[in-house]
């Protein structure tokens, strides 16, 4: 198949299945809870009603990056599953590499802040502020993980690291990716941004109607592209096993991310960011046994 | 050339000198400025073009004095690079002083001509010894910019001068060996035919000589243990000699160890591991205290140390890697090393720009005051906006591309320097805030208490800000003529560039990375503007508090000192170990203080003094001549 034609049907699939994750992820969680819990379209109908609603604009506000904030979030997460092979292997994959691919979910993150501070709300730039704090973190974190892959792949273009060579370092260094996938989600334990009874819901406090829809879909587009490329670390076959192996370690990669999820309480933002520190460590580790060769 | 290159230097020297003379005077201070931004665009045609030479007197006898008496000039690839940095600058704050000049003090208006002019002469000369004359004359010039009257400037410029006189001393002191050394030649062509071998040859020489050199061309390109002169000169000098400052003569350091390193001495691992190492230090702590800061210039200003540190870590581990053999990613690494010079000097200067303007608007440099000026400012606001994406390394802005270059360079070599490009991974994303404090507090939120501000700065002000935020958008999305530039500059200092596909994307061969500045940027300007049409918001309401009156707009606002508060608490070792070396550094001045002071007292005593100087002399003799015939 053309690469523009898989291309599209990646970032279709992408869209279109990224709030099924997050419907199913919350039918997880709400069972571990003994709890019914909502359908797994719900999240859909959530968009769908967010979507169909127009947008209020808070009167203090900075306009146009407040209106800009959203938009940006969204194309940066799209632009980046073109190029990420999702349900089919081939795509846009000399648009970018990993080091992109990590610049343009840093940029939704940055969008999604600078959308906070625009706002003017005093809760949203509480939210801003913690949302850039644990960033930081996480990036730090995320270096050497990235230098430890880099490493053992021999370079960073996807062509190098999917999948990776079968190394102590690429075993560490994927264990330790899978927690920052966790991390990078805004799940539970981390999710000191949003934190809904404290500072509701921080940064998106102002959003309402479209833009708020818009924003929900970055999280969403965000969280099933960080599940890929993990899964594309590891997947080392092509064609439609893969396809039908993606799918199926999607569905219980987010159930057990889920069910993690759901035992945990929210860190503050000092805890978060300490724990970013210390896991720093596994990916030196990762970094290490690369350079060892091993 | 478009015209000869002797009648070309004669009209840029009477161009500035005419500027230097116009600056004396009070009445005509727009003229000054409009002639050093024509003979600033003047450098920059002939850096684009990247040829021609001059020479006068022939040098007679071997002696230093003698190869005084003949001077060389010329442009080749690597000082064309720079001379486009130069020129772009030069110009652009040229523009921007057309209607600042008029504030500014005497001294002021006549030293920033000859400021520009020492600066291309320094990159035009063909032989070290000028190469420190005119490094010196710049370094006067610059210093009577930061000396401008406002109040702590001349503390400032003292300190600035002393150091960076230090610096030019150092240099001078390694200089005078190499032409001693080579009996009497310090023609660029000379020594690079000579040095390398020698010097490989005499490990204990060249230790010596590049320890020296690097430490003068470091303490004016701020590398960490030096960089204490850097906020407080920037702060006080005024926006456009900040932007010219940290944006040209920052990187004419960077030019010289271009040179020094890559055909002075010989290729050597531990050379390169040393800069590189260097240079990792300075982007961390520059950065990491940068994001601390509370007055928008200081905060600039750690920020350009923080910006050297990735070019000087790029040089460095692009050397290292050419000595262990990755030829592909050590010469990826130098041209990742020059497109950030040419990078940081576009949005730096850009940010120094703005942050002038909303300082002769509002009076203000400090944060935790300033606020909402995207209403009055609107213009100066998105030009900051845009220098502050690209400082962050947002794609597809020009900031992006080169620091992802450096990460492709380094981070997949199986060697220690794939660690540095993970710390500078990091700090990128600490950059990133530090700069979203730096445009929020500035423009976005609620300012603390009125703020008298005039409106926006007038059209000469505005018109070189967007124009080098145009620059951030242009080299980013099509670096295929920066890139050939640099190819051009790495030939000259013998050092092949890969031959990467630069268009339409940034392909580096063996999969070691590759990325679509250009589709990055269709993609994203089309499908942010279909969503944008989609969230048009139909109403505009009072924003929600949870029900609390919020009396004052500023009631519930975070000083900018504590913007990342919990964050910085947790890195607090980064911060102990740099007071650490603070303390280290004034330690080392008060210590230099007394032996000056005990030199001084024995001063008095004649024969002691000589026999001391002669005893010093003796041992620099027998250190420094080992193997001399």
């Amino acid at each position: 198949m053309m690469p523009e034609l898989s291309t599209l049907v990646n970032v279709v699939f992408v869209v279109l299945f990224a709030p099924l994750l997050d419907g199913i992820e919350r039918k997880v969680k709400a069972r571990l809870q003994t709890r019914q819990g909502p359908p797994v379209l719900q999240s859909w109908y959530d968009l769908i009603k967010l979507l169909k609603r127009p947008s209020v604009e808070p009167s203090g506000s900075f306009g146009w990056l407040f209106r800009l904030a959203p938009a940006v979030a969204l194309s940066s997460v799209l632009l980046a599953s073109t190029f990420v092979p999702s349900l089919l292997a081939r795509s846009m994959g000399f648009w970018g590499d990993l080091i992109a691919f990590v610049y343009l979910l840093a940029l939704a993150s940055l969008f999604l802040a600078l959308g906070g501070f625009a706002s003017c709300n005093p809760y949203a730039q509480i939210g801003s502020h913690r949302e850039i704090s644990l960033l930081m973190a996480e990036e730090f974190s995320l270096a050497f993980i990235v230098a430890g892959l880099a490493v053992s792949a021999g370079g960073l273009a996807f062509s190098a690291m999917f999948p990776l060579p079968l190394k102590a370092s690429s075993v560490v260094g994927v264990l330790a990716f899978a927690v920052m996938v966790y991390v990078s989600g805004a799940r539970v334990p981390f999710d000191v941004a949003e934190a809904e009874p404290e500072i509701v819901e921080g940064p998106l406090i102002e959003f309402s109607g479209r833009s708020l829809g818009l924003m929900k879909l970055t999280a969403y587009v965000r969280r099933l592209l960080l599940f890929t490329v993990l899964l594309n670390f590891v997947i080392p076959f092509g064609g439609v096993l893969r396809s039908s192996v993606y799918v199926a370690a999607l569905l219980v990669l987010s159930a057990v991310y889920a069910a993690f999820e759901a035992y945990f309480g929210r860190f503050r933002t000092a805890d978060a960011v300490r724990f970013l520190k210390r896991f720093a460590a596994a990916g030196f580790v990762c970094w290490l046994l690369a350079v060892l060769g091993w | 050339m478009w015209l000869s290159f002797s009648l070309f230097i004669l009209i840029l020297f009477s161009l500035l000198g005419l500027a230097a003379l116009l600056g004396l005077s009070r009445r005509t201070s727009w003229l000054p400025a409009l002639l050093s931004a024509v003979a600033s665009l003047m450098i920059l045609i002939a850096g684009v073009e990247g040829s021609g030479s001059w020479r006068a007197g022939a040098p007679v006898g071997t002696s230093i004095l003698a190869s005084l008496s003949s001077i060389s000039l010329g442009v080749d690839g690597l000082s064309a690079f720079f001379l486009i940095i130069l020129g772009l600058i030069g110009l652009c704050s040229s523009i921007y002083s057309l209607s600042s000049f008029k504030h500014g003090a005497t001294t002021y208006r006549a030293a920033y001509p000859l400021f520009i002019l020492s600066m291309f002469l320094v990159l035009i000369v063909r032989s070290l010894l000028w190469f420190v004359i005119f490094w010196e004359l710049m370094t006067l010039f610059s210093q009577f910019l930061i000396a401008n009257g406002r109040e702590g400037s001349r503390g400032a410029a003292l300190r600035y001068f002393c150091t960076t006189k230090g610096a030019a001393d150092f240099m001078l002191l390694s200089v005078v060996v190499i032409i001693w050394k080579l009996s009497g030649s310090p023609a660029y062509s000379a020594i690079s035919s000579v040095l390398p071998a020698y010097m490989s040859s005499h490990r204990l020489t060249f230790v010596l000589i590049s320890a020296g050199m690097l430490t003068g061309l470091g303490i004016k390109a701020t590398l960490v243990p030096f960089h204490f002169w850097v906020p407080d000169a920037y702060t006080s000098a005024p926006g456009e000699a900040a932007a010219l400052m940290s944006g040209a003569m920052e990187k004419l350091p960077v030019y010289m160890m271009f040179r020094y390193l890559l055909t002075f001495s010989p290729l050597s691992a531990p050379l390169g591991l040393a800069v590189a190492v260097a240079g990792t230090l300075t982007l961390f702590f520059g950065t990491m205290f940068a994001l601390r800061q509370t007055d928008s210039k200081r905060l600039l200003a750690y920020h350009s140390v923080g910006q050297m540190g990735y070019i000087v870590m790029a040089l460095g581990a692009g050397l290292y890697l050419l000595s262990r053999g990755y030829t592909l990613l050590g010469s990826l690494a130098l041209m990742a090393s020059l497109f950030h010079s040419l990078n940081h000097a576009t949005f730096k200067s850009l940010l120094f720009l703005t942050a002038s303007s909303v300082y002769r608007r509002t009076g203000l440099r400090n944060l935790n005051r300033l606020g909402g000026l995207w209403k009055v400012m609107p213009l100066t606001a998105v030009s900051a906006l845009i220098g502050s994406l690209a400082i962050a390394g947002v794609p597809p802005l020009n900031g992006f591309v080169s620091k992802w270059m450096i990460y492709v360079s380094t981070m997949p070599s199986s060697t220690v320097v794939s660690l540095f490009g993970a710390l500078a991974l990091f700090i990128s994303s600490v950059t990133a805030a530090s700069f979203v404090k730096y445009f929020t507090t500035v423009f976005v939120r609620p300012p603390a208490g009125e703020l008298n501000v005039s409106g926006e700065v007038p059209p000469w002000m505005t018109v070189p800000q967007w124009i080098l935020a145009a620059l951030c958008v242009f080299l980013g999305v099509y670096p295929y003529l920066p890139l050939r530039a640099i190819s051009r500059a790495l030939g000259v200092v013998g050092v092949k560039a890969p031959a990467l596909s630069s268009f339409p994307g940034v392909v580096v061969p063996r999969g070691l990375g590759n990325v679509a500045p250009l589709t990055f940027f269709v993609f994203m300007v089309v499908l942010t503007s279909i969503l944008l049409l989609l969230v048009r918001p139909v109403m505009r309401l009072p924003g929600w508090t949870t029900g609390t009156r919020v009396l004052r707009e500023t009631a519930m606002r975070l000083p900018a000192g504590s913007y990342y508060a919990s964050f910085e608490e947790d890195f607090g070792e980064v911060y102990g170990f740099g007071a650490a070396i603070r303390r280290l550094g004034l330690w080392i001045v008060r210590c230099v203080g007394g032996v000056a002071r005990a030199a001084e007292r024995c001063s008095a005593d004649m024969n002691g003094m000589l026999i001391g100087a002669f005893v010093g002399l003796l041992i620099f003799v027998v250190v420094l001549g080992r193997g001399v015939p």
